[in-house]
């Protein structure tokens, strides 16, 4: 710790600090407009300038210039106004005063200090820039005539996001901030630098002209696309949620987004959301009361109990709150008695409801998010884990960057993370992951590199003996990655002092289930990295409360229907009736013509949904449901993070929320009444659930509250199988865009603006021996099915390997898939 | 033959040379002397030897023959198509050649300067490493690797008092021992050779004419610190500098005097060289370290100093050429000896680059403390075509201004600083009367503020604002407030700065307001510009009592705006005349105003 005089204030703060962070300790205010925590020490505006006794005959930047001991610091001496109205009269001497259509005015840093210091004349004269404005671009209007040079944009984006979208070009008056060449901004918008921009140089597109900062109502709240977890404000006005507000003190991600949180909450606003319940009459849903489709879902629900509860049948979707899943569990296992409840089309959550469940008796991840930074070697698999889980990517960026981490990816193809500086990619065959693993800790094994109590564990002997029948040499000509690859990253994994492993799941990595997160598991146990700051696994789940589908047991646990044989049960005619809520097996689930044919089946369908999605359209009743912003709740996200969402406006149409309609129906299946607010709920869960019992409403407050695990490690032999190939023909692998998370995201403008239609990527090689470029169409062939899609030619893809993401209904790639992790297709254009 | 005896040809070949023809004369030299068979007809071999820079560029193509019989004898001005007379006269028949050899005012020049950095300069021949050990090279690496701990090094740095010559003039010994007191296996030893202060040349004189010194210093510099990789950074401006210490790097590969286990001794060092773009900034040592790095070269905020974290977060010595090239000698010599030279605060000797309105121009090594009087009189012999001095302006374009009362100030840091000079690199630039002193200001403010890299704001748009003032008192509008104005900025200015560009580019504006705020008046209140420099507020008319009728201004009017005949007073038509000042400048009797 080090002692210092601010303002005649003693402070003492830690070494590392800098004069601006200990006054802020102190409660001393320094101005600041360059200045970022998250980002290195930058030193360019000047507003912080301070003066120190040590230091005398110059001002000192409080913000770049760490504490020494004894050190007399004064922050507003005359010298220092002077110097600070200085550089605020210099600034709005090119900045131009257009605060009355400047979308910042009200959250402008310049604006405010100018105000704050009087600054209300100038002694000088000029004429303002006349830089082009870039609107070319979907999201990020770019006015370089307001810029003031802070290069918060193009740190954050180099820094943090590991993109580099611009940089300072030219000298002197001139220099200014551009992207290469000035052409107009081609990023991965996730607008980190509108959040930090602190004038309006950088805005969101979508929200101009929207409303004054002032009059937006502020909600902290978290966000609803995938299982990161982020915290996000949202600013409302007039019951419309019209903007995301950064919030640099906001959740472990310092209140950065990714794109499709910061630009995706059009969809609460849509005007597709349904308005009405909708009942099937003739063929054609129309308009009904609720008292009308709640009766109507009721007595059939009720006549199926009566009849057969396993008659009974439903998907629900893990984007619900804990709270709604926990009704609806009670709902169908308790009320109706039918076990065959399930999600995510039964595969995406097996990581964790069956792989870490198996390998160490609990069904959420040993590891933290903040175990990225600081491990020594982390392990990806797939390149996609900053696709389906942005913010988590840049975490990974950070740990890189920052703090040095060994970085491996395992993967089918290359992407964002194999280009990180020192990454080291092994790029294998499409579906030959698990033979790579064991491979790994066969190889982990051999070389005596065990951690001597994993032999005491059990599943040991068996797993030596499994092992001892795999080939290294067979399974790295099958995987195609070299021998020496594959007992190099066993040595080194075993070797670093803490090594975490990170596995994104979901619907597009049908692969991605409870046998590799066993085996994966495997290599945590032998080595010893487990129970370990940056050790362990990290299951990154795909939706917003995927973790928590998995906590409150969302899937058969008794012997009940998983998704596949739901469906093949509504065909069949076992299933009579089929609950869906939120989830879309139309789109989302792999092979369309199984999802349709279960709905034509003659099943009574129940479709609670945001939209009228392609599921709902083929519903017998359809019921309208809240946003997560429209009621309360809690999501548990990846690393076990309970935290709490909040209501923003109140219910668009006459919609109710899961949780409503849950609870109505139970009072009327069972005659019991079951009401109570998410907090009691919360209460009836915490005491329930495994994990969640020191867990309460209140104690979660604004950054929610791990819960603790206790593991149990086990051994668990898993085979590899060697994937079939065919000959001539691509493999085509399906996953997440970086701009979509599953469905919804389609109502989003921002992602839509961005990516608005499927589309089939490949590489270079590829592309130039089908004779295709960017843009053009291509006809993709399966067993299943055909398709046309537009081709993307990038250098992610190795040869004779292509992408599709899963996310669209027009060109569904489910209408060719079959829920393998490759699919083999022909390409012709 | 022995060695000895041989006829030696230096032909200096710095840039200034071989611009100005030294390759066609050593051709011609080679040429004349083989085909003549002169070794046979004198009984001794003749070496041609290409040397660097000695100083005196503006009177290249500078030869010296060195003969038993005649000594030395230096040749100026040389041309290819005298070389065979030369040759003729001077080596064969042994007769120096009285009307073509430099006049007295090259042995001044010479004898005035004390010669210490620069003794290899245009004496030996910078590409030959033979040449370098021959004048005791790399016997100082070793004598410090071999008799001396790193921390005994240091030692001797900081007893010798030697200070940066790179301008701000830090304690070398010092900043050695803070970079060798970091922790840190991997450490970086850089030589900043980004020479950007207009018409300042020493570094690179240095570099294309004595490279080995520099990779001799810059060992010693690794030894003491701990350093194992070095890098040079060299403005791409400079391409034979860069080519003649790219030779001497292979060469030191080649031969085991760089690379792993150097000389036998034990200890790694790497050198490469990295091109500058361009960007004055970057010798500013942050923006340099930025630079190597691949980044656009933006100062960094320090703390923390490159000696802490620098080049890659590492620790990293950076000093520039001129003090390495001290080094060996401070080591061969002792730091008794060089602290010997020079005044209380600063050691040693210190070349400037003396430019503007003098008679002789060039680079001179002179010990610290000399008057700049002495520098501009005795060694540069005064202000050229018999005008009045005004001002000198030292250090660079952040420097300040001296006027005449305070010509006496002597060369050294801390007496500069107190003039509101500054050393800087060591740019003298000498002004007569015909220079505007608030013109001088604008123009240095004018380069200052086209360098400035745009990210701190003081610097950006406060050197713009200033300019734009200093426009307009040079355009006639300008208001009595605006002086203060100018003050106010740039103390605060100064004081806000991040890095050392805008710590010091008020500094002109700041020392010419000082010693020559009249003139600034002159331009505010009278509309007028004392020294007829200002075109905005020029008459544009002949004096008649001062025109000598001589027609110099028709010949250099480019329009046919002078009405002139013989040994009539030259009439100026201002419809015609574009405000070029042509005339002016040909007036040599300032009949123009």
């Amino acid at each position: 710790m080090v002692n210092l005089t601010i303002d005649d204030k003693q402070v003492t703060v830690a070494k590392d600090a800098t004069i601006f962070d200990a006054a802020k300790a102190a409660g001393i205010r320094i101005p600041i407009l360059c200045h970022d925590k998250k980002l290195h020490p930058f030193g360019g505006c000047r507003m912080c300038l301070v003066e120190v006794e040590q230091m005398k005959g110059r001002l000192i930047p409080a913000c770049t210039t760490p504490v020494t001991e004894g050190m007399i610091v004064r922050t507003t001496t005359d010298e220092i106004m002077t110097a600070r109205k200085l550089v605020l009269e210099l600034l709005l001497l090119k900045h131009p005063l257009d605060c009355p259509v400047c979308d910042a005015a009200g959250d402008c840093d310049l604006q405010n200090l100018t105000y704050e210091y009087k600054v209300n004349a100038n002694k000088f004269t000029d004429e303002k820039f006349r830089w082009d404005i870039d609107y070319e671009n979907p999201l990020i209007e770019r006015d370089q005539n307001r810029c003031i040079h802070c290069g918060k944009c193009s740190r954050i984006c180099d820094e943090i996001v590991a993109f580099g979208a611009y940089s300072f070009v030219n000298r002197g008056i001139e220099a200014k901030i551009s992207t290469p060449f000035d052409e107009k901004l081609d990023c991965e918008y996730c607008g980190s630098c509108i959040s930090v921009c602190p004038v309006g140089a950088l805005i969101a597109k979508p929200f101009k002209f929207k409303a004054r900062w002032w009059a937006l109502n502020k909600v902290k709240s978290v966000c609803s696309y995938c299982g990161t977890g982020c915290q996000l404000t949202l600013g409302v006005k007039d019951n419309k949620v019209l903007t995301t507000v950064y919030d640099e003190d906001q959740g472990f991600h310092n209140g950065q987004l990714c794109s499709r949180g910061r630009f995706g909450y059009q969809f609460i606003n849509s005007d597709k959301r349904l308005t009405t319940p909708l009942i099937k009459k003739n063929g054609t849903l129309v308009p009904a009361s609720w008292e009308e489709a709640i009766d109507l879902v009721v007595s059939r629900l009720s006549e199926a109990k009566k009849s057969d509860p396993s008659s009974v049948a439903a998907l629900v979707t893990p984007r619900l709150t804990n709270e709604e899943l926990y009704l609806f569990r009670k709902l169908f296992k308790d009320v109706i008695g039918t076990d065959s409840i399930d999600h995510s089309a039964g595969y995406a959550h097996k990581a964790l409801t069956e792989g870490l469940k198996e390998s160490f008796g609990i069904t959420a991840s040993p590891s933290l998010i903040e175990d990225i930074q600081k491990t020594d070697l982390l392990l990806v698999l797939k390149s996609d884990a900053y696709e389906t889980h942005p913010v988590i990517g840049f975490e990974i960026n950070l740990a890189v960057k920052r703090q040095g981490v060994d970085l491996r990816i395992l993967s089918d193809k290359s992407g964002k993370l194999t280009r990180l500086p020192d990454a080291k990619k092994y790029i294998h065959k499409p579906g030959s992951e698990i033979l790579l693993v064991n491979a790994i800790a066969k190889s982990i094994l051999d070389q005596n590199l065990a951690d001597p109590a994993a032999q005491s564990l059990p599943g040991f002997d068996a797993l030596k003996s499994a092992l001892a029948a795999v080939s290294i040499e067979q399974i790295s000509a099958a995987a195609g990655v070299p021998v020496e690859a594959i007992t190099r990253l066993a040595t080194d994994y075993a070797k670093a002092g803490k090594a975490l492993i990170l596995l994104p799941i979901g619907l597009g990595y049908p692969g991605h289930g409870s046998e590799l997160t066993s085996a994966l598991a495997n290599l945590a146990i032998l080595t010893g990295k487990l129970n370990k700051e940056g050790c362990g696994i990290l299951i990154l789940g795909e939706k917003n409360n995927s973790q928590g589908a998995a906590d409150l047991a969302i899937h058969p646990t008794a012997g009940g229907r998983d998704a596949g044989a739901i469906l093949e049960g509504c065909t069949s005619g076992a299933v009579k009736v089929l609950y869906i809520a939120g989830e879309n097996p139309v789109v989302s689930y792999p092979d369309k013509a199984k999802s349709v044919k279960a709905l034509e089946s003659g099943a009574f369908v129940v479709v609670q949904d945001l939209f009228l999605t392609e599921t709902a359209q083929m519903a017998d009743v359809v019921l309208p449901v809240k946003s997560f912003a429209e009621k309360c709740g809690t999501f548990t996200s990846v690393g076990r993070n309970v935290q709490q969402i909040r209501k923003a406006i109140s219910a668009v149409g006459q919609s109710r929320s899961d949780r409503e309609i849950t609870a109505e129906l139970i009072s009327k299946l069972s005659g019991a009444a079951c009401g109570g607010s998410s907090a009691e709920i919360f209460t009836e869960i915490a005491a329930s659930t495994p994990g969640y019992s020191s867990l309460s409403t209140d104690s979660l407050g604004d950054n929610g509250v791990i819960y603790p695990v206790v593991i149990t490690p086990k051994l668990v032999p898993v085979v590899g199988v060697v994937p079939e190939t065919e000959e001539g023909k691509f493999a085509l692998l399906i996953g997440s865009s970086l701009y979509h998370c599953g469905t919804m995201s389609r109502y989003g403008e921002g992602p839509m603006l961005v990516c608005g239609e499927s589309y089939l990527e490949l590489g270079r090689t590829d592309a130039g021996k089908l004779g295709v470029s960017e843009g053009d169409t291509i006809k993709l062939k399966s067993a299943a099915g055909e398709l046309n899609l537009k081709v993307k030619v990038g250098t992610r893809m190795p040869e004779g390997v292509v992408f599709v993401p899963y996310h669209f209904e027009t060109s569904a790639i489910n209408s060719v898939t079959a829920g393998n992790p490759v699919t083999w297709v022909t390409l012709s254009r | 033959m022995s060695e000895n005896a041989a006829i030696k040809i230096l032909i200096c070949q710095g840039t200034g040379g071989v611009s100005m023809g030294a390759k066609e004369v050593e051709a011609e030299f080679l040429r004349v002397i083989a085909e003549k068979g002169v070794d046979a007809t004198v009984g001794k071999r003749c070496d041609v030897i290409k040397t660097g820079c000695r100083g005196l560029c503006a009177n290249d193509v500078l030869v010296d023959i060195i003969t038993e019989e005649q000594g030395r004898v230096t040749y100026d001005f040389v041309l290819p198509e005298e070389v065979e007379n030369i040759v003729d006269e001077h080596i064969v028949n042994k007769t120096t050649l009285e009307k073509r050899k430099a006049k007295p005012y090259y042995n001044t020049f010479v004898d005035q300067q004390m010669r210490i950095v620069m003794t290899g300069c245009g004496q030996i021949n910078p590409e030959s490493l033979d040449a370098y050990l021959a004048e005791d090279g790399f016997k100082a690496v070793e004598q410090c690797v071999k008799q001396m701990t790193p921390a005994s090094v240091i030692d001797e740095m900081k007893k010798s008092g030697l200070r940066g010559r790179g301008g701000g003039g830090f304690p070398t010994g010092m900043k050695w021992s803070f970079c060798a007191a970091t922790p840190g296996k991997l450490k970086y030893v850089i030589c900043n050779a980004d020479e950007g202060d207009p018409g300042a040349f020493m570094d690179r004189s240095i570099l294309e004419g004595d490279p080995y010194c520099i990779i001799e210093g810059m060992m010693i510099a690794g030894y003491a610190i701990g350093a194992t990789y070095g890098y040079v950074y060299v403005r791409a401006e400079y391409p034979l500098a860069i080519e003649r210490l790219q030779m001497a790097i292979d060469v030191c590969y080649e031969k085991g005097y760089l690379g792993k286990n150097v000389m036998g001794f034990g200890f790694d060092f790497d050198l490469r060289i990295k091109k500058g773009a361009g960007a004055f900034v970057c010798g500013e040592e942050t923006a340099l370290m930025a630079s190597i790095e691949g980044e656009r070269g933006m100062p960094r905020p320090r703390p923390p100093f490159p000696a802490v974290k620098g080049l890659w977060g590492k620790p990293t010595n950076i000093n520039n050429v001129e003090t390495f090239a001290n080094v060996r000698h401070i080591i061969l010599k002792g730091a008794e000896w060089y602290a010997s030279l020079g005044t209380e605060t600063t050691k040693g000797t210190k070349i400037f680059a003396v430019t503007g309105k003098v008679k002789h121009t060039g680079l001179v090594e002179v010990p610290a403390g000399m008057t700049v009087r002495d520098v501009i009189y005795s060694v540069c012999g005064g202000i050229a075509n018999n005008r009045k001095f005004k001002a000198v302006q030292a250090g660079g374009p952040s420097g300040g201004c001296i006027p005449a009362d305070i010509l006496d100030t002597p060369v050294d840091y801390d007496s500069l600083i107190k003039a509101g000079a500054m050393m800087g690199s060591g740019g003298l630039v000498v002004m007569d009367e015909t220079t505007c002193m608030v013109d001088v200001a604008r123009f240095f403010l004018n380069f200052t503020r086209d360098e400035s890299c745009g990210k701190c704001v003081p610097c950006r748009i406060g050197l713009k604002a200033m300019l734009d003032i200093l426009e307009r008192i040079t355009e006639g509008r300008g208001e009595m407030t605006d002086i203060d104005t100018l003050l106010e900025m740039g103390t605060t200015i100064k004081k806000a700065s991040l890095c050392g560009l805008g710590q010091t580019a008020p500094n002109p504006i700041l020392s010419t307001i000082k010693y020559f705020r009249h003139e600034y008046e002159a331009h505010i209140t009278d509309k007028r510009c004392p020294s007829n420099c200002c075109k905005e507020l020029l008459l544009w008319q002949v004096i008649p009592e001062k025109c000598v009728k001589c027609g110099a201004c028709l010949k250099a009017c480019p329009v046919d705006a002078i009405k002139w005949e013989k040994g009539q007073i030259a009439e100026l038509v201002k419809e015609k005349c574009t405000k070029c000042k042509s005339c002016y400048d040909a007036c040599r009797f300032m009949a123009i105003e």
